[in-house]
């Protein structure tokens, strides 16, 4: 909330920080309330002063200039050009000098204009940032002062600060408020919030002009309500205006800002109904029906719940209580007769309606977080004396004030050693008795070092001991509070599993060169199912999800409005982001959660892991033959899986081709199997998707399921003994059919060829003209090794020979 | 050498004469012997050489005739000459090693001369990944908490409200709340707001004294310039029958200059959140100008980092942990902002955006 010094000022002496608000600034920042911003309205308009225009004449080279001769009581006689044409020789104006700064950056300096001198300009109301347009230049009274500072002139030499009150703090939300903190932090006088001598009442009661009902004594604690008649409402007198301005509201009309001006002042929210709105003179107090309607001022019409406290007549609700007015009861321009309404509803039903109806006022803001219930008479006087002063009327004695139970505060025990142990330093009675004064606690102490502490009736944060204990840390400064390093009295607890197995993940997968990304968590829906088409396909893959995505009731926007089913889409668009970034070439991964929704309040969260891939190394010097990209992909799976001491997997082509992901090519996918668990796929990206995001790079895309993964853990996996003896390498070259994965002969020469096999690597693949249509070459390296004995050659080759009647009885397989 | 041991080998040869009589091996000896050196030193590659070798030494060479003669001699010459054949063998060994080893190195030298490489040509690249700035801070920090005895937990982002607010002492309608705008995926499931959740979790799951960092994805509706919907949260918790604001700050500030550098200072200012009290506002020293002043601080040489304080005892009502017997502080940084401050990143959009030129810088 914004705070004006000088209003501020009206309540403790803060004088000496008019020229150093940066001081105070430092003080409450310290004691929790945290200023964000200072702005000093006397430096915006530094060099502008009133003036009077001694002599006006044509300029020589433009007809529609003037050259005026202005005094700004500083001896110097100021030659100024001006444009405007409503000025005359002995208006009093407001002179802008050389080195002024108007709103909008505008720089005043000596100038030139048409071959004549001009030092400063004259200035409208709407080059000083006061109005949105302006006739002419700003003409003055004439009794205005020459050569006062303009900021002074008009009250604008104010300083105000923008202070961040948290949720507790509601007794800071007024100047008062701020004014008792302050001179509790300063230990300075405060002055009483309103003279009671100030108030002029006629001798007639305002009970028997409205009558009051409370039937909610619950939810309205405390109704204080005044008649007041014979007003002429209007617009507010400058002094008003300027002060709510100061510190952001709108001038309304002079009773409007009469109750604003006593909200800002004491934290009061006041409202104000015209007399002749309310029938049968009669208001009433009471909880509203459930699914009665409101319509509020600004037109909107509610569905009450039920919980909102209603201000009514005899025929109609006026109000929600302390939150919004309704249409119609408000006070116009044609309102005489007033009931002015103070009261102290509680905070717990305020935040109800402000909730149900996503409401948010300043009246409202204040009920929520707790107004001073023994401040609600105060207020009420404080508001009927200024409306009495700037709308005129007379005020009814014998106000009303149904307060049937005092709020009282609950009384807080606390020992003095509670604060020392709590704040790690010895917390010193004496001292503690002084803060507790300062904040208007009242205390009894029940024996040495301990108290019973009863806050004041502002205070709604302070209800155990903790809190004050707070009080006392914050009164003698955070900054005495020393540094220790407590003790280990425990044995440490081991880390969350996943978390480590998350970082292995991370740094085998860096290793193998894939920097890591993360993405946010929220899609839309639509663009996602886009992508996915199917999700069940991705279940066929070995991917737990569903149809159903976790929906945000309240999404950012459209593009936001679910959670991810899986981390393909992302890394998808991401490809599509960098590639037009200019980055030709990526290899990422993301480790994250995904979600989908298993039944009514079932929401499933997995970790899993995306592997994405795109561009290939292009301008190198030494020539490698590129294996396809989603190769890359798969060394990066295998390495994690050895990294995992994971021996037992396969890589399974997806031969259905309605089960390869949409957004994979149909030829080139595979479902990884570890052991004998499908946990995801691997896959080049469809070419068609590419196009269409005009992707012009091959990509390739994988996604696990992490937690399958990290079951298999932890493998502690003994060192092998390393062999002394030769090893034996033979080289098989096969013709295979092209039909013929791999994969699948692979398996069978490890199944086959016996205990002495401990390497086989594919170091070639052929397929073209020297051979026949539909097959294809495979090279074979074996190496054999026995652990205990040297290998004979005739052990080798009896092997290979048997392995060669089993490959060719499985398959159709001949030897080149 | 060479030329030295030819002249012994022609001493021996002398001897050899003047000792016995003259027979035809041994004049034939002597004449493959002076041949043989003739030719090897004549040879011009070390595969030439190397022929010669076998021409004369090897299985089928010369000396293999020779000794076959040598069952022609008297029996009691057979000794010296056996002797004589070898001593020319041994010679001739020799010599070709001599001449083998000098061969071989003018023949390596001329090679190399012809394989000069241009070592300014770029290497063949080695790729290592980099890691996302918000894992690798989230790492940074584990590891100094770590070694207090902070064990790690993650929890579920999707929370129950109970979890979210009510155990932490937020209860609904409380204008707490309005300090978190929540997303919902349900009227009693939220995205977490906070990390906080995860101490709820722990004090519910496992026994005191607990030193616990949690840490993960947050979510709030906000979105722009300086706030991103989901971004991260690391948060540490201490239960111990005797906690104090001291201990936090003493932690808080070992963690701080673990992080930033030993230069760096820490300040607490009072503050509000609902599940601490006292509560406190943590700053540092700016770590980008020492404190001197700069744009990241505005001026003020200090840099808000993260919230603290001792757990208000009203949240540990939520659980079965007795209060005061346990006490204990809790505090929490935002990790993009941790990034930002020591990484110096000037765009929060750039973390959910994985720029590869972005992430590159964190190798």
């Amino acid at each position: 909330m914004k705070i004006s010094l000088k209003w501020l000022n009206d309540f403790v002496d803060v004088k000496d920080y008019f020229q150093k608000p940066e001081a105070l600034a430092e003080i409450l920042t310290k004691a929790g309330l945290e200023v964000e911003e200072i702005h000093n309205g006397a430096r915006d308009y530094e060099f502008v002063v009133t003036g009077l225009i001694l002599e006006k004449d044509k300029h020589p080279n433009a007809d529609k200039l003037s050259l005026c001769r202005v005094t700004t009581g500083d001896g110097v006689v100021h030659q100024i050009v001006c444009g405007a044409q409503n000025h005359k020789a002995n208006d009093k104006v407001v002179v802008a000098l050389p080195g002024a700064i108007l709103p909008g950056n505008f720089i005043i300096k000596k100038a030139v204009v048409r071959d004549v001198e001009s030092g400063g300009m004259l200035c409208s109301l709407k080059e000083l940032g006061l109005a949105t347009e302006s006739q002419g230049i700003e003409i003055l009274p004439q009794n205005a002062p020459i050569g006062k500072a303009f900021a002074e002139y008009m009250g604008l030499d104010d300083v105000t600060i923008e202070l961040k009150v948290t949720a507790n703090r509601a007794d800071c939300l007024s100047h008062y408020g701020l004014a008792r903190e302050v001179a509790c932090l300063l230990g300075r006088e405060l002055r009483p919030a309103f003279d009671e001598k100030n108030l002029q009442l006629n001798s007639l009661s305002s009970q028997d002009q409205i009558q009051l009902e409370v039937r909610a004594s619950d939810l309205a604690p405390r109704y204080t309500g005044r008649y007041l008649k014979g007003l002429k409402v209007g617009s507010s007198p400058d002094w008003l205006k300027r002060r709510l301005e100061m510190v952001g509201l709108n001038s309304i009309n002079n009773v409007v800002d009469c109750t604003n001006y006593v909200m800002m002042e004491l934290g009061q929210p006041l409202h104000a109904f015209d007399a002749q709105a309310i029938r049968g003179e009669k208001i009433i107090v009471e909880r509203a029906k459930p699914g009665e309607k409101f319509t509020t001022l600004d037109g909107s019409e509610l569905a009450l719940t039920g919980d909102e406290v209603m201000i009514k007549d005899s025929e109609k609700s006026l109000c929600i209580a302390g939150v919004i007015g309704g249409k119609n009861s408000g006070v116009t321009n044609e309102t005489v007769n007033l009931f002015l309404e103070a009261a102290f509803f509680s905070p717990m039903s305020a935040r109800k309606s402000l909730r149900a109806h996503g409401l948010n006022t300043d009246s409202g803001y204040r009920f929520a977080r707790g107004v001073d219930p023994e401040g609600t008479m105060v207020a009420l006087n404080r508001a009927t004396e200024l409306i009495l002063k700037v709308a005129g009327g007379e005020a009814f004695s014998a106000a009303h004030d149904v307060y049937p139970n005092i709020q009282k505060k609950e009384a807080v025990s606390l020992k003095v050693q509670t604060i020392s142990d709590r704040l790690g330093y010895t917390a010193d009675p004496r001292k503690f008795e002084d803060f507790m004064q300062r904040l208007g606690c009242r205390m009894e102490k029940i024996s040495d070092g301990e108290y019973q502490i009863t806050p004041p009736s502002y205070r709604f944060d302070l209800e155990q001991d903790m809190d004050l204990v707070e009080e006392y840390a914050r009164l003698n400064g955070y900054d005495q509070i020393p540094e220790t390093m407590p003790t280990l009295s425990m044995t440490p607890t081991a880390h969350d599993a996943n978390y480590l197995l998350q970082r292995k993940t991370s740094e085998v997968l860096r290793a193998e060169g894939f920097s890591q990304s993360q993405h946010l968590i929220f899609v839309g829906t639509k663009a996602q199912m886009k992508f996915i088409k199917e999700p069940k396909i991705l279940e066929h893959a070995g991917l737990s999800t569903s149809e159903m995505a976790v929906k945000v009731l309240n999404p950012l926007n459209e593009e936001q409005d679910s959670l991810r089913l899986g981390l393909s889409y992302g890394l998808f668009q991401n490809i599509k982001t960098n590639f037009h970034h200019g980055n030709a070439i990526g290899r990422l991964f993301e480790i994250g959660k995904v979600f989908h929704f298993s039944g009514p309040g079932n929401y499933q969260e997995n970790w899993r892991l995306a592997i994405s891939a795109w561009g290939l190394p292009s301008g190198l010097w030494q020539k490698n033959s590129q294996a396809p990209l989603v190769f890359e992909i798969k060394a990066a799976i295998e390495a994690l899986l050895r990294s995992f001491h994971i021996t037992s997997f396969q890589w399974e082509p997806i031969v259905d081709k309605g089960d390869v992901p949409a957004f994979l090519h149909r030829g080139q996918a595979a479902s990884l199997l570890v052991e004998g668990k499908k946990i995801g796929f691997l896959g080049t990206v469809h070419p068609v998707i590419l196009d269409d995001e005009k992707i012009r790079a091959p990509a390739a895309l994988a996604e696990l399921d992490l937690e399958v993964l990290f079951k298999t853990q932890p493998r502690v996996r003994k060192t092998q003994s390393l062999s002394k003896f030769p090893r034996i390498e033979r080289d098989l070259a096969l013709i295979l059919p092209k039909s013929l994965k791999v994969g699948e002969v692979s398996e069978l020469i490890h199944k086959e060829a016996g205990p002495f096999l401990i390497s086989l690597q594919v170091f070639d693949v052929y397929e073209g003209d020297k051979l026949e249509i539909g097959q294809k070459s495979v090279a074979f390296h074996l190496v054999y090794q026995d652990k205990k004995d040297t290998l004979r050659d005739q052990v080798v080759s009896e092997s290979i020979d048997k392995l060669l009647v089993t490959l060719k009885s499985k398959f159709q397989i001949s030897v080149r | 050498m060479r030329c030295l041991s030819s002249a012994q080998s022609l001493g021996f040869h002398y001897n050899l004469k003047s000792m016995s009589q003259t027979s035809n091996a041994q004049s034939k000896l002597d004449s493959i012997k002076t041949q043989a050196l003739q030719k090897m030193q004549a040879a011009e590659s070390s595969k030439a050489l190397y022929d010669l070798k076998v021409e004369y030494l090897g299985k089928s060479g010369q000396f293999t005739e020779i000794m076959k003669e040598m069952a022609t001699l008297p029996k009691e010459e057979k000794p010296l000459f056996g002797k004589l054949v070898n001593e020319v063998k041994q010679a001739l060994e020799l010599a070709y090693s001599g001449l083998e080893e000098q061969l071989k190195k003018n023949e390596i030298e001329s090679r190399m001369a012809g394989e000069e490489l241009d070592l300014t040509l770029p290497a063949i690249e080695r790729v290592v990944g980099s890691e996302h700035p918000v894992s690798k801070v989230t790492h940074e920090i584990f590891s100094i908490m770590a070694r207090l005895g902070y064990s790690l937990r993650q929890g579920p982002l999707i929370e129950k409200d109970f979890y979210n607010f009510e155990a932490l002492n937020i209860p609904k309608d409380h204008p707490a709340r309005d300090m978190q705008d929540t997303f919902f995926v349900d009227e009693t499931h939220v995205l977490r707001t906070h990390t906080s959740p995860i101490q709820i979790h722990s004090l519910e799951n496992e026994k005191p004294p607990l030193r616990i960092i949690g840490t993960g994805s947050v979510f709030r509706v906000d979105s722009d310039i300086s706030h991103l919907p989901h971004f991260h949260q690391i948060e540490g918790m201490c239960i111990d029958h005797k906690v104090s604001m001291s201990d936090l700050k003493g932690t808080i500030s070992f963690f701080v200059k673990e992080f930033f550098g030993s230069a760096i200072k820490t300040r607490f200012r009072p503050s509000f959140f609902p599940f601490t009290e006292p509560s406190a506002e943590v700053d540092c020293t700016c770590p980008i100008c020492k404190g001197k002043g700069c744009s990241m601080c505005k001026s003020s040489g200090w840099i808000e980092i993260g919230g603290c304080g001792l757990m208000n005892p009203k949240v540990f009502g939520f659980t079965s942990i007795e209060y005061p017997k346990w006490q204990g502080f809790a505090f929490g940084f935002g990790i993009e902002r941790m990034a930002i401050i020591k990484y110096g990143i000037e765009d929060i959009r750039l973390f959910p955006e994985n720029d590869v030129r972005f992430l590159n810088q964190f190798e």
